[in-house]
């Protein structure tokens, strides 16, 4: 019943949309991982859903489940996302994590209410790498913040503190409602 | 208050300049480069303390950042240790510089990297770079991370093993390999800079501008 709810909600949101419903503070947040897709995606993939209209700024993530600092980190990138969506953020967060850690990364993913699409990096490293952003070393976490017709302004690798984050987003996004 | 207000701004605003700037662009060496810091002592596994510049080999020096707790550095540290055995016997100069701060991960201690040797059957020193600042000074970002000199101490290949982290069996471009034989046999490293995703270095709190 709760993994035929939650299959509902992905399909009545499809894979871009948010996952509030399904993945947040009830029951199917506990028992989603097994049911939640992961789409495997290229630095293409990952180029073309930041062209997607609708988002004042669109931020890319590249994380894994064994890195350290990509793990806190995402607390606070998971509530940006939730809390500057209304002034338009898009977060795409993108799994580094291998094909048979697919079920590790579902439950991390899950655990942390994470909003979808849920992506997961395939193909080649090198060539994700350099396709993503020639800068990127290919040091997880990465984090690309790009204006609304996909110029990447913003590029940092290594963790970072829920501070940066908003500072990094603010300036393209919605002024807050008075 | 308001005053208050006025003088503080400047500071908010170089505050949040700094913020959005991010880190400082890293400094990198590149092709055609000399090594770094090559006369700071190193700490050895075997209590000994040794510089890069007394390490360097007659055909070229082969240098690898890596550590003991990243996952990519174990997927890739039998191949490391047998491609660095292979050059120390080839007649290069080798080491791996382990420059994470072992306060993030405790794996990555001195005891463990003494373990890690003896385990890999290393026949060339695994040191620790006590400051970081060894790698900073490469450019160094991730683990595994090398760089191989040649016999003019110029840099001639920089990047990662090989482009299967996972499997062995897998490869199909052996990078570090065919660059070292190569160098070993004096010719023409074919690729010279690969990329591959890694754990970012734990680096210590800098020490030098």
């Amino acid at each position: 019943m709760v993994v035929a709810a939650f299959a509902a909600a992905i399909v009545a949101t499809g894979c871009g949309g948010s996952t509030k419903t399904a993945a947040r503070g009830d029951a199917a947040a506990v028992a989603a991982p097994d049911t939640l897709p992961l789409e495997p995606v290229t630095a293409s993939d990952v180029h073309q859903r930041v062209l997607v209209p609708g988002a004042r700024a669109t931020l890319v993530n590249v994380w894994a489940t064994w890195c350290e600092p990509c793990r806190a980190e995402f607390p606070a990138l998971v509530s940006l996302a939730d809390r500057e969506r209304a002034r338009g953020l898009r977060v795409l967060f993108v799994s580094a994590d291998f094909d048979d850690q697919a079920a590790t990364t579902k439950r991390f993913l899950a655990q942390h209410h994470t909003p979808g699409p849920w992506l997961v990096k395939t193909g080649r490293d090198q060539e994700f790498i350099n396709g993503l952003d020639p800068r990127w070393s290919g040091a997880l976490p990465v984090t690309i913040v790009y204006d609304p017709a996909g110029k990447p302004v913003q590029f940092w690798e290594g963790g970072a503190d829920s501070a940066r984050f908003a500072a990094a987003v603010a300036p393209l996004l919605e002024p807050p409602a008075r | 208050m308001r005053s208050l207000r006025l003088r503080s701004a400047p500071v908010v605003a170089a505050v949040l300049a700094v913020v959005l700037a991010g880190p400082p662009a890293r400094a990198q060496i590149a092709i055609g480069d000399a090594a770094p810091m090559t006369d700071v002592k190193l700490m050895n596994v075997d209590g000994k303390e040794l510089t890069l510049g007394g390490l360097a080999g007659k055909k070229g020096t082969l240098v690898v950042f890596t550590c003991n707790a990243c996952p990519w550095a174990k997927m890739w540290q039998t191949r490391v240790a047998q491609i660095g055995n292979a050059a120390a016997g080839a007649g290069l100069g080798m080491v791996a510089i382990n420059s994470n701060d072992p306060a993030v991960n405790a794996e990555d201690g001195f005891a463990e990297m003494k373990k890690r040797a003896k385990l890999l059957k290393m026949k060339f020193p695994y040191v620790v770079d006590a400051t970081s600042d060894v790698a900073r000074a490469f450019g160094a970002s991730r683990t595994p991370e090398a760089f191989l000199f040649d016999a003019q101490g110029k840099l001639v290949y920089h990047g990662t093993v090989d482009d299967s982290p996972k499997d062995a069996a897998a490869v199909k471009d052996p990078w570090l390999r065919d660059a070292v034989n190569a160098v070993a046999s004096g010719k023409s490293v074919t690729t010279a800079e690969t990329k591959a995703l890694g754990c970012s270095i734990k680096f210590r709190g800098k020490t030098t501008s």
